[in-house]
């Protein structure tokens, strides 16, 4: 089932973690049930019913179903999924803005679900920072004391946070815009508001709960480049909703696709590419730009003997990139990888095979010879 | 129906459209035969009974005397009781001392102070022309001999609304965030609502005596639901994502109450406050009942020497301060209010000498704001308050106040001058006298007001009154009630309604219940046969609702008491000008939510009936009526309620019935017990009327939707 391959990926890369700290935000079996009879509800889930059978017999509705994934320092989770498929419960459970029916969420090792009020207070204040889907501005506050308002709680001077809020303001284009209150603004300057107001407070994990949904292709492209640059500085945690695919594959370190409340699927972009676990994912992945996405890595064919002459091309090296060479050339490529060792070759035919996959309907995940190492 | 087998038979269509029918058939007749059965049943009960009549006085409980035995045990322990002694007097003495120290204070100030900053306050929140309104009508006061009156009216209003505010707010916010606390609440503040602000003198003065300040708590008492609700509502309507916003962030409870959700409920708030400032000045001749004195004073006193021009002018002189209160307050909710230096009416900004004269005074603005900003730069500094800089006319208008105090403070005259003054109370003496002579029978025929008020007595009320408290037989009117609730409630209500009926006669006011029944029968019948007409009428042409609007939201303005005046201009006193004063002030309901329902039928469902070829008559009787249908009986039910609350107070000027029955109580230490039986009595018939009017208009929305 889907919902094994998600447990397998989330524990793999879990292991991946190879320096021994522990990641700063681990979930662990999260579940979200929204009813009245939550008892009968998750004895029903414990015995495996289905999101439909535990509606109809309970009334109770499984929003989030025993999600289990953790992020890295400096990594950005992306987690996509149709609306309704409980992106937003699942985000919001995180820091405990709802409260998960059962499982654990670990912020730097402490569970957030034994905190007090007030230390999940410190914790918000501190660390954590959010970009909500519909914005949450304050009407009331001008543009500035809404970017500063995070300070304004922890009690910073108005000189202080006035200057970093001005500051933040700048990176999302709206300095001009300080004295307006948000409904002056357009939905897209609103959502920069928002994402200024939580990137004012200078958090160490961040959650982006559709954060450039409402804005125009140019700036769109913009705010990602510019969250991208922030995050080669900053080295903070993320965890990113998106419906955009594109956007997913462009931010996205590992990316999860959810499905009626359950990851189907949580790999690095080029796994679910080249790799969609089910219907559901290849229908994402559909139009997905893969020349962009896949590694001539997982293309090569193994090294057999002799191998071909001519400038060898890189293992890690999108298949775009080398393109121009590839068509070429009539014969296969050499690959070599990071030592300059010639590791496997490369052909047209596979990589014609493997562009050609995506409109072949019903083709079974992994039983070409396009399996990811 | 038809026996044939389903394949010969007719088509199964014409079989299901028969049963229909016949079903339909069924319906209507059981309806019908229910209301036919039940009128069969009362006239049986009544012929039974017929010997019965009224309520017989040996079931009456004679709860009066055992009033009366608490006031005299208050009285004699008033003095040493601890309840007294470490509660009762305490808030007494403190109010009273709150009171006189405002009011102190604003007799204090020279009237041209209190004149200019009334100005300037309704020039900051609305305009300049507001402004120059609101400072003749404080000029009025002084003019029309009242000054002091006004004062001490303005004084126990400010009191009254402060501790209203104090309470509200907090339990506001409380049962905003406490649901079972909102839930608890909502009954208590529902009855608040519905019970005419009569009931609520007596048992303050059973507690408190008559004076001012049980004057002021019953104020406070029948004005304090607005704010309230509004409070609870305005907070509760505030998203829950601006809420989690501020969580966030790790804002605690407090601070996310103090930096997001009050001040995203303030609009919501100032217009509970407005509304409290209303209910408490409509109340403030009632008040004057148990002694609140002031401008209602003199309006109870003149009415009851038949002064009606003095009674006319001091009651003018409250709707003023209504109508100041009223703008100011609504000015103050809208956020960043305008401020225009328009005179005219916007229609004539173009016209050449108006735009002269506007600007000039927009150059006389600048010279002012100049001024200020001169005198508000050094102050800033001094204060270190950056904020002060900011509002250069508010820093120069409290300058020249506070020189205005000064000067008058050292001459040691603030009194208003008696060489500003006039009067047209004589003008309408004589008016009230033309009228009686000339209206009552115009030109020696038989139209006119006597014929008028006449045939609405001897047609309408007397034999309905009559009817009711003699002629049927008391189980017949209880049963009746009992029949009414059971249909529109099922069993808890017809048990609710029998209560309350049988609780008028063993009260001992059957025949003054009746009495003032059959009144409110009366005045809402012709308020609804009045109001629903002009409602359609408005609703179908924007000229005449356009025209209509100034007048509905006058009659809503003036207190209700100060509305009898002009009716006993055009009708003398009795229970005619208080019927028609009931309908006068429940019109703008009725007609508010017509014309509302018949608006709000979504242009769609109209232009479809359009569409279809149907007649505006057509369009109107079968798709605007119909869906308006729930909002028209919501006007109903105000238009009940209203009209109950105005036939009490009726009870002043000649009404009778309970109305005049709780006055006597509390005019008379003697009767107090009988007072407040009768007020009882209009809180079993407010909320017996209530209960059986909401369960029709729930009928009639089947989705339950908030107020
Ligand atoms: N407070 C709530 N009470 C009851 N049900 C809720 C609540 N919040 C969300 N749900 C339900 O949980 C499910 C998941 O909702 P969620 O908002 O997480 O979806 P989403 O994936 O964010 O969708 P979208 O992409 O449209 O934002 C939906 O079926 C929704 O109806
Ligand atoms: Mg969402």
């Amino acid at each position: 089932m889907g919902a094994d391959v998600g447990d397998d990926a989330g524990r793999d890369d879990a292991g991946r973690d190879g320096t021994g700290a522990a990641a700063p935000l681990v979930c662990t079996e999260i579940t979200k049930i929204f009813g009245e009879d939550l008892g009968a509800a998750e004895a029903l889930l414990a015995e495996g019913a289905s999101r439909q059978d535990v509606q109809e017999r309970t009334g109770c509705l499984v929003a989030v179903r025993d999600v289990t994934f953790s992020v890295e320092r400096g990594e950005i989770f992306v987690v996509m999924g149709l609306s309704g498929s409980g992106k937003s419960t699942l985000i919001r459970c995180l820091s405990r803005l709802i409260e998960p029916t059962s499982g654990t969420v670990e912020i730097d090792g402490t569970p957030i679900g034994d905190l007090d009020d007030e230390g999940l207070r410190e914790l918000r204040r501190s660390r954590l920072s959010m970009v909500f889907q519909h914005f949450g501005l304050f009407p009331h506050r001008k543009v500035i004391d809404n970017v500063a308002f995070g300070l304004e709680i922890q009690g910073a001077a108005k000189a202080d946070r006035y200057r970093r809020a001005l500051q933040v303001l700048e990176v999302v284009g709206l300095q001009d815009w300080i004295d307006h209150f948000p409904q002056q603004l357009s939905g897209g300057m609103q959502q920069r508001v928002g994402l200024a107001r939580a990137l004012c407070v200078e958090p160490e994990i961040l959650f982006f709960d559709e954060p450039f949904s409402a804005l125009d292709p140019l700036i769109r492209r913009d705010m990602q480049d510019e969250l991208l640059s922030l995050q080669a500085g900053m080295r903070r945690t993320l965890v990113f909703i998106t419906h955009d695919f594109h956007e997913a594959l462009k931010l996205g370190d590992r990316i999860a696709i959810m499905k009626d409340g359950e990851f189907v699927q949580v790999g690095t972009p080029e796994q679910i590419v080249s790799a969609p676990a089910d219907e559901y994912v290849r229908e994402f992945t559909e139009d997905a730009p893969k020349t962009k996405v896949i590694t001539v890595g997982s293309v090569m064919r193994p090294v057999d003997g002799e191998t071909p002459a001519g400038e060898p091309v890189s293992l890690t090296a999108v298949l775009d990139d080398v393109l121009p060479q590839l068509l070429a050339s009539p014969e296969a490529l050499c690959v070599a990888d990071d030592q300059g060792e010639v590791v496997g070759t490369v052909d047209r035919d596979r990589v014609a095979a493997l562009l050609g996959e995506g409109s072949r309907a019903g083709a079974a995940p992994g039983d070409g010879p396009l399996e990811p190492r | 129906m038809t026996t044939a087998a389903p394949p010969a038979g007719p088509p199964p269509a014409a079989s299901t459209i028969e049963a229909r029918l016949a079903l339909d058939r069924q319906r209507r007749l059981r309806s019908g035969g229910g209301l036919a059965i039940g009128a069969a049943v009362l006239v049986a009960v009544q012929i039974a009974l017929s010997s019965l009549g009224g309520f017989p006085e040996s079931l009456v409980i004679p709860l009066s005397d055992w009033i009366d035995d608490a006031r005299r045990w208050v009285i004699d322990n008033q003095t040493s009781h601890w309840s007294f002694s470490f509660f009762f007097n305490p808030v007494s003495d403190s109010i009273d001392w709150g009171l006189r120290a405002v009011e102190g204070f604003l007799l204090w100030l020279p009237w041209y102070v209190v004149a200019g900053a009334t100005a300037m306050i309704a020039t900051a929140v609305l305009r300049l022309r507001a402004g120059l309104l609101a400072a003749v009508g404080v000029l009025y006061f002084g003019a029309i001999g009242l000054w002091e009156e006004s004062l001490q009216t303005v004084a126990l209003m400010t009191v009254a609304v402060a501790i209203a505010v104090a309470i509200g707010v907090p339990v506001g916010i409380a049962s905003a965030r406490y649901d079972r606390l909102q839930q608890s609440l909502r009954p208590l503040l529902d009855a608040m609502q519905t019970l005419p602000a009569f009931v609520y003198l007596i048992p303050v003065v059973l507690l408190f005596g008559v004076a001012r300040v049980p004057a002021i708590i019953a104020t406070v008492v029948y004005a304090l639901p607005p704010v309230i609700r509004l409070t609870s509502l305005g907070i509760r309507a505030v998203p829950a994502v601006t809420v989690e916003a501020a969580e966030m962030f790790g804002a605690t409870p407090r601070q996310t109450l103090r930096k997001v959700q009050f001040p995203l409920a303030m609009p919501s708030v100032l217009t509970g406050i407005n509304q409290t400032i209303m209910m408490a000045l409509s109340i403030v001749v009632i008040a004057a009942l148990i002694g609140a004195g002031g401008l209602g004073q003199v309006v109870l006193v003149s009415l009851r020497g038949l002064f009606v021009g003095r009674a006319l002018e001091a009651g003018l002189a409250i709707v003023v301060l209504a109508v100041i209160m009223d703008r100011v307050t609504h000015g103050a909710a809208g956020i960043g209010g305008r401020r225009r230096l328009r005179l005219m009416p916007d229609a004539l900004a173009h016209v050449g000498p108006v735009r002269s004269v506007e600007g000039t005074l927009s150059a006389v603005d600048r010279l002012l704001l100049r001024a200020g900003s001169l005198l508000a730069e050094p102050l800033s500094r001094k204060l270190d308050m950056a904020a002060v800089e900011r509002h250069p006319r508010k820093v120069l208008g409290a300058a020249l106040l506070a020189v205005g105090t000064v000067i008058g403070a050292a001459i040691g005259r603030s009194d208003f001058p008696a060489g500003i003054s006039f009067s047209f109370a004589p003008a309408i003496d004589w008016l009230v006298d033309w009228v009686r002579d000339n209206l009552y029978e115009i030109g020696g025929t038989w139209v006119g007001t006597g014929w008028f008020s006449d045939s609405i007595t001897i047609y309408a009320v007397t034999p309905l009154r009559e009817l009711f408290s003699a002629e049927l037989a008391w189980p017949v009117v209880v049963l009746a009630v009992a029949l009414a609730g059971w249909r529109l409630g099922g069993v808890p209500l017809a048990a609710f309604c029998t209560a309350c009926a049988a609780g008028l006669g063993f009260l001992g006011m059957w025949e003054l219940s009746m009495d003032t029944l059959a009144q409110v029968i009366v005045a809402v019948a012709m308020a609804i046969l009045c109001g629903i007409p002009l409602g359609v009428l408005a609703a179908r042409n924007d000229r005449f609702e356009r025209m209509l609007k100034p007048v509905l939201d006058f009659l809503q303005t003036i207190p209700s008491f100060v509305l009898l005046v002009p009716v006993i201009i055009m009708f003398n006193v009795g229970r005619i000008p208080g019927i028609i004063a009931s309908v006068l002030y429940a019109l703008p309901a009725a007609t508010r939510l017509t014309n509302l329902g018949i608006r709000q039928v979504e242009g769609e469902a109209t232009e479809a009936s359009r569409a279809f070829g149907a007649t505006r008559g057509q369009t109107l009787r079968k798709v605007q009526l119909p869906l308006a249908a729930p909002s028209i009986i919501a006007g109903i039910n105000q238009t009940v309620m209203l009209v109950l609350a105005m036939v009490v107070i009726a009870g002043l000027v000649g009404g009778g019935g309970l109305g005049l029955e709780t006055v006597k109580g509390l005019r008379r230490t003697d009767s107090v017990g009988s007072g407040f039986v009768a007020g009882l009595a209009i809180v079993l018939l407010a909320m017996l009327l209530d209960r059986l009017l909401q369960a029709w208009t729930r009928r009639f929305t089947p989705v339950e939707s908030g107020p």
